[in-house]
């Protein structure tokens, strides 16, 4: 039965051809936009080297002090990582690094902007870096505020012009390390990991960020298992509720152990309730955008399909004068929508491969490198499933609605 | 005719339902779309008000404990690793000592202090309420030399300096949109700024600003920024008075000739030299001006392209369905022509009944359109933008349905009416 209906639509769809081509341009356009929005949002939230072991791992990326008439949130205070984040139960790891800083050095009369980020060493064994050069600082360097950096190999490119690094020494901010690492490039948009030099966090001009509750560092905390969740967010509530606060000015210090994208969802939902977090608003409203994308599109094929129900009049009557039900006509036009869309979404996923392909060359965002994974690709065929469907409702039901008479007389209105 | 019109369209109401629908989604995206060019495009013709040529920014991070502003979480905190006391009026005291420094370079043309600059990230702003009005304005504090480092385009009045030291109030330059709000078409020079009083217990009244000048504008966030009101508030850097304020943002001003890489790292190493624990993060003006474009473009430039993409998408599919109608018809316009209408009768009637479509799609469109200034859901565009954003997308939905019409209208008005009446 699917194989005579899918013939059947092929049949069709090569007998007008002109309709044919509109139909797929629109759908085409649709599914390469959804596609690369869904990309571009795979490249930020999704796992990808070198954090591989992101579904057991939580981060605190904001801390907010909330007193009566005032709330500051910024990223954590070193001295609320030291004093209430370590020793969770059921954390195996607790990693620090700085938010990446922008610093300057001039190598040979050109000035050289990095991103630095300052590191413990148990950063390395969270993430998983492909070290190209050498390797990661110790303990020991972090303990004893050795001036060593890890660069990224853009960074070698810049300060060395490609020439191996490890042991040579670059100035930046004022302050020389000693290269001893080369890790391969991250994308920028990787909030935790993207960075040009990673030196330890003890090299600070100032160690007044050890008294820092709200300050510029993120803290990891890899558990054993995502089971071990709850218990960990539990513990770290409880005990920054006893926390000693900086001033009367502040009733209460909170740091969610999240997700980036939990902490991006409640950057975009700031509300005064700060102990409660989002992140179904922000999907919420992600869907709702998507939906609104797609609902032109919708109409459109939907007009298309109307009219080009006149054109099989004769066909549906013939059918419906031998008894089919509609039930049975309306299945095999959705099946045909349902047929069209895919087309068009292979379409789709050729021009946002293209597309993903250009941003990637253009460099708007640095060392990204974007491109179609199964994820990507699941996102794509279910969003062109989505449309088929709804594109393909309302004429198939107006098609069954055809009187047999009429429509074999090839009237409609 | 029209009656005739309205009839033809009313009797085939449920696919010209769909056909009116999509064109009035298609209004709303060219509205969007419209309203967001000539927001910018508006935005970018008005003056900056300074400029940035040769100007270098140096952001200061001072590496001490933000947040706390001065309140030690721990005994002894606020005592500096340097040794130095690390209090507000320590930190101003060693950026007028930098200020100093940067003066007496050969190169340097001018150099101020203040808490935030152009293109500089973060801002100020705040609001008060004069006559029962509030008034939002965004703000920063100077240093004297401000206005000759950015070369401030003065209108009436004059720039502050020395001469104002140990005044009772603060004193402020305004720009001439501020000026407006303020005192109409009065003289703001020498006036105060009277903030009402609000019988609230705890309310305590700021210092009084007195305005001695106005400058053309000042845009802080640059060209794309809309107009908004700004105050330039004096900041002497040795008074008591200004509490916990630090400017951290260096606006220096290099010689004609003298800007160039070297310029700037000579720039830091001198800074560096002199306050080793702080980090300079110095730009070209011009260099933070093209980022901050720069990060605009991308966004505005991917949602032009998708419209683009929708809206040939669009007339398209609107041609295909005027086509398909047409052929559907052919019997109906053959018993035109045989009445004796011309081809372009026909014509008309083919485009007439696609303009009664776009009239309803649009003025639909419109009364949604017109719910997001009316609700203030994006306050920062100006209600004329909006107006000449609604008037361009309506003149482009128009002229696309009539393109969309004019390819089937010629199809219609070539049936012969011979042929017509027998096709089947």
């Amino acid at each position: 039965m699917l194989r005579s209906y899918l013939k059947l639509a092929w049949k069709i769809l090569w007998r007008r051809r002109f309709y044919t081509f509109i139909s797929l341009f629109g759908i085409m356009v649709t599914i390469a936009v959804l596609v690369v929005a869904s990309a571009l949002l795979d490249h930020t939230f999704a796992p990808m080297p070198p954090e591989v072991r992101q579904d057991r791992t939580l981060g605190l990326f904001r801390a907010r002090l909330v007193g009566k008439d005032s709330i500051d949130s910024t990223a954590v205070g070193y001295r609320l990582i030291d004093r209430y984040a370590r020793n969770l139960p059921g954390v195996e790891r607790l990693a620090i690094v700085s938010q990446a800083q922008t610093v300057l050095s001039y190598v040979g009369g050109h000035r050289v902007e990095s991103r630095i980020r300052r590191a413990d060493a148990e950063y390395w064994r969270v993430l998983d870096f492909a070290f190209l050069e050498g390797g990661p600082f110790t303990d020991q360097d972090v303990a004893g505020g050795s001036f060593v950096a890890v660069i990224s190999a853009s960074a070698r490119d810049a300060y060395f012009g490609g020439a191996p690094a490890v042991g040579r020494v670059l100035e930046a901010d004022g302050q020389r390390f000693r290269v001893i690492g080369v890790v391969s490039d991250v994308p920028a948009t990787r909030e935790v990991a993207y960075g040009d030099l990673y030196v330890p966090f003890t090299t600070q001009k100032t160690d007044a960020y050890r008294r820092e509750l709200l300050g510029d560092f993120y803290a990891l905390l890899l558990a054993r298992s995502p089971a071990d969740f709850p218990a960990i967010k539990s513990e770290l509530a409880s005990r920054l509720a006893r926390a000693e606060l900086p001033s009367r000015e502040y009733d209460h210090l909170y740091a969610f152990p999240q997700t980036y994208f939990e902490s991006v969802a409640d950057d975009v939902f700031f509300d005064d309730q700060a102990d409660r977090s989002h992140p179904e608003r922000l999907l919420a409203v992600m869907a709702v955008a998507a939906f609104l994308f797609l609902l032109l599109p919708t109409v459109n094929l939907v007009n298309l399909n109307v009219s080009r129900i006149t054109e099989r009049a004769s066909e549906i009557g013939v059918r419906k004068a031998f008894g089919a039900s509609s039930r049975v006509l309306v299945t095999q036009f959705v099946v045909e929508n349902l047929l069209l869309t895919l087309v068009g979404a292979a379409g789709g996923f050729v021009l946002a491969t293209v597309v993903l392909w250009l941003v990637t060359a253009s460099g708007v965002v640095p060392h990204a490198e974007l491109a179609l994974n199964l994820r990507v690709f699941g996102a794509g065929v279910a969003a062109a499933a989505v449309f088929g469907l709804l594109s393909g409702v309302y004429p198939a039901w107006r098609m069954s609605r055809m009187h047999p008479v009429e429509a074999l007389k090839g009237a409609v209105r | 005719m029209i009656r005739h019109l309205l009839r033809v369209v009313w009797n085939r109401r449920r696919s010209n339902a769909l056909v009116a629908i999509e064109i009035l989604l298609s209004f709303l995206v060219l509205a969007a779309v419209s309203t967001l060019v000539i927001y910018y495009v508006d935005n970018y013709r008005r003056p900056l008000g300074f400029s940035y040529d040769s100007v270098w920014l140096v952001s200061i991070d001072m590496n001490a404990s933000q947040v706390l502003q001065g309140q030690p979480v721990e005994p002894g905190a606020q005592q500096g690793t340097d040794g130095l006391e690390d209090s507000p009026a320590a930190r101003r005291a060693r950026v007028a000592q930098l200020l100093q420094l940067l003066s007496g370079l050969p190169d340097v043309e001018a150099a101020a202090a203040a808490t935030n600059a152009p293109y500089s990230p973060g801002s100020s702003t705040s609001r008060f309420d004069v006559k029962g009005r509030p008034v939002r304005f965004g703000t920063a504090r100077t240093t004297d030399d401000f206005a000759a480092a950015l070369r401030l385009d003065m209108v009436q009045g004059r720039w502050f300096g020395r001469g104002d030291d140990g005044s009772a109030w603060r004193t402020v330059v305004i720009n001439q949109r501020m000026a407006r709000e303020l005192f109409g078409n009065e003289d703001p020079v020498g006036r105060f700024i009277e903030e009402d009083r609000i019988p609230k217990p705890d309310f305590t009244p700021r210092p009084r600003m007195k305005v001695v000048g106005v400058v053309r504008d000042f845009r802080k966030a640059g060209e794309l920024e809309p107009a908004s009101n700004f105050v330039l508030q004096r900041a002497q850097l040795e008074d008591p008075a200004l509490g916990p304020v630090v400017p951290q943002t260096l606006v220096v001003r290099a010689r004609a000739g003298a800007a160039s890489a070297a310029f700037e790292e000579q720039l830091v190493s001198k800074l560096r030299a002199a306050a080793p624990t702080w980090t300079f993060k110095p730009v070209a003006m011009s260099l933070a001006r093209d980022r901050v474009l720069r990060r605009y473009v991308p966004v505005v430039a991917a949602a032009l392209l998708v419209a683009l993409f929708l809206l040939m998408m669009v007339a398209l599919g609107l041609t295909g369905v005027l086509w398909l109608s047409i052929t559907q018809r052919t019997r109906e316009i053959g018993l035109r022509r045989a009445h004796g209408a011309t081809g372009f009768d026909i014509q008309r009637q083919v485009l007439g009944e696609v303009l009664v479509l776009t009239v309803t799609g649009v003025a639909a469109g419109s009364c949604i359109a017109i719910q997001f200034p009316l609700l203030e859901i994006v306050g920062a565009v100006r209600t004329g933008v909006y107006v000449a954003g609604l008037a361009m997308s309506t003149a482009l939905m128009f002229a696309l349905t009539a393109a969309c019409a004019w390819a089937p209208g010629r199809l219609a008005s070539s049936v012969d009416p011979a042929d017509a009446l027998r096709y089947e």
